[in-house]
């Protein structure tokens, strides 16, 4: 009963925000609105159609060429390694792109060179602590 | 395909990352309200790092989420290809207002971080639009828990990793392997940025789009040159106007720096989450309307000499114009305030956006009460 009442209100009150903020972009005029259904319609297509397959396809080629003792401290590497690539899409590449000497002032092709180094010495690190004890459900039968 | 997807990690990820756009949320919508306040909003002058926790919190958390929902879509993308692709017309609006939340989730993270990187390829304008999406991303995120409520709670309640394989088959990732994997991942990424507002954190932040550099050790978000005044503020004749009804005065710069000086310890904070604290010398703003004749106990428009953008004009509200923290401020870190920072002088208040915090004063001017 209480559990019905919950979802009752959280759709009665995700309507009304829904409704809401649809308002609210329809105020944005006809040129910006373009643009919002632009970028709102091509982050679904990019994700469904191009990062997920891929990362499908990258996945399967990990499990079929990697040993499998490998694969879970490589996969946590590689999420990490989309997380950099995402954080540093809009910065890297575009040192003075703003007329403001203190927007984008720091090196950071080097900062995500580093960074990604630093993820896959520890993924490789990770790979040689499991293989130096073989704790991994294999070794545990 | 992959054993490990489906609801075990769906609903776990699916919690972190609701409570990120909770967080994000809240934290939007209070700097929205400090900009934009109805009447029966108020915010406090104290304690003064405040909004810089909040937005800094936002910006960070906002962040953070994005390898979430990476994975949580992840969790969950093969049930995109399930048949039939449309079906009864209750699955159709299922499917809808899923797709509503995906896409509007993924144009709140994309663009919002475009948006502290000062990149703008789009035709919309950004609060605004940031703003309203955020309450379609938190209206399909209620419906969807609703629709999935039951789902959700079974898979909470079943143990993480319960069908182990049999001993022939070599599973490399467990659930808890993704669940590691994504909560890892959350933490690199606000690692990178967080430096921004965490002054400790600085080194680390290696994406953030600000190091902390700037003029007197303090970063600038409008350049003289962007907001067009450097004739106008570095004019001999500069006269700043106090005004309280009928009563008017004018003050050189250097008619200020006669006046009574005080100096105050607060944090500038941006929208775009990067914030510093330095020390500022001036006068203070109720000592200053006080020469008018005027009382702090009213709201305050400060103009700028900035005649273009939006952002030429704030009005302060009596809560902050009394607080003796408040300042014209016409000196940073113990040097003349660079005209960067708002040279010949610029409102420092506590607690406030820096968007607010009026630079190339022109005008003050005390509203009625």
């Amino acid at each position: 009963m209480i559990v019905r009442l919950v979802r009752l209100a959280l759709i009665v009150v995700g309507c009304g925000f829904l409704w809401y903020g649809a308002t609210l972009l329809w105020d944005s005029g006809a040129d910006a609105l373009r643009s919002i259904a632009v970028w709102f319609a091509a982050g679904i297509l990019l994700h469904d159609g191009v990062f997920a397959p891929v990362c499908i396809a990258l996945g399967l080629g990990g499990r079929r060429w990697l040993p499998y003792r490998w694969w879970a401290p490589v996969a946590c590497g590689a999420v990490c390694t989309v997380a950099l690539a995402a954080v540093a899409a809009p910065v890297l590449g575009r040192g003075g792109a703003v007329a403001n000497p203190t927007v984008l002032d720091r090196n950071y092709p080097l900062g995500f060179a580093l960074a990604v180094a630093l993820v896959w010495i520890l993924v490789a690190l990770a790979v040689v602590g499991s293989r130096a004890h073989p704790t991994g459900r294999a070794g545990r039968r | 395909m992959s054993t490990v997807r489906g609801p075990e990690v769906a609903s776990r990820v699916g919690v972190a990352l609701g409570v990120a756009i909770a967080i994000c949320f809240v934290t939007g919508l209070l700097s929205h309200w400090i900009q934009h306040p109805p009447d029966w909003f108020w915010w406090p002058a104290h304690p003064v790092w405040l909004y810089r926790v909040t937005q800094g919190l936002h910006v960070t958390t906002g962040v953070a989420a994005i390898p979430l929902l990476l994975v949580k879509l992840w969790a969950v993308y093969l049930r995109l290809f399930e048949r039939p692709l449309i079906g009864s017309p209750g699955r159709a609006l299922e499917r809808g207002s899923i797709a509503v939340l995906v896409g509007a989730t993924i144009f709140q993270l994309s663009t919002g971080l475009l948006n502290i990187a000062q990149f703008y390829p789009w035709k919309f304008f950004f609060t605004t639009t940031h703003y309203a999406m955020a309450w379609v991303v938190v209206g399909a995120l209620a419906v969807h828990i609703a629709v999935k409520l039951p789902l959700i709670r079974d898979a909470l309640s079943r143990p993480l990793d319960e069908d182990r394989p049999a001993p022939d088959v070599p599973r490399g990732v467990s659930r808890r392997g993704v669940l590691l994997a994504a909560g890892l991942a959350s933490a690199v990424a606000a690692l990178t940025v967080a430096g921004q507002t965490v002054p400790f954190l600085r080194r680390l932040a290696v994406l953030a789009p600000r190091s902390g550099r700037g003029p007197q050790g303090v970063p600038v978000n409008r350049t003289a040159d962007a907001a067009g005044v450097r004739r106008a503020a570095a004019d001999p004749g500069y006269l700043l106007i106090v005004q309280s009804g009928a009563a008017t005065r004018a003050f050189s710069r250097d008619e200020l720096l006669a006046l009574p000086q005080a100096s105050a310890e607060l944090p500038i904070a941006c929208v775009e989450g990067w914030s510093a604290s330095a020390t500022w010398t001036g006068v203070r703003l109720r000592d200053l309307l006080a020469t008018v004749g005027a009382s702090a106990d009213a709201d305050v428009r400060f103009s700028s000499l900035e005649r273009t953008g939006i952002y030429g004009s704030s009005v302060l509200p009596a809560v902050h114009a009394r607080d003796g923290s408040t300042l014209v401020a016409l000196g940073l870190n113990g040097s003349p305030l660079d005209i960067d920072h708002g040279y010949p002088c610029r409102l420092i208040a506590p607690n406030r956006p820096g968007v607010l915090q009026t630079k190339w004063l022109e005008r003050i001017e005390v509203l009625d009460t």
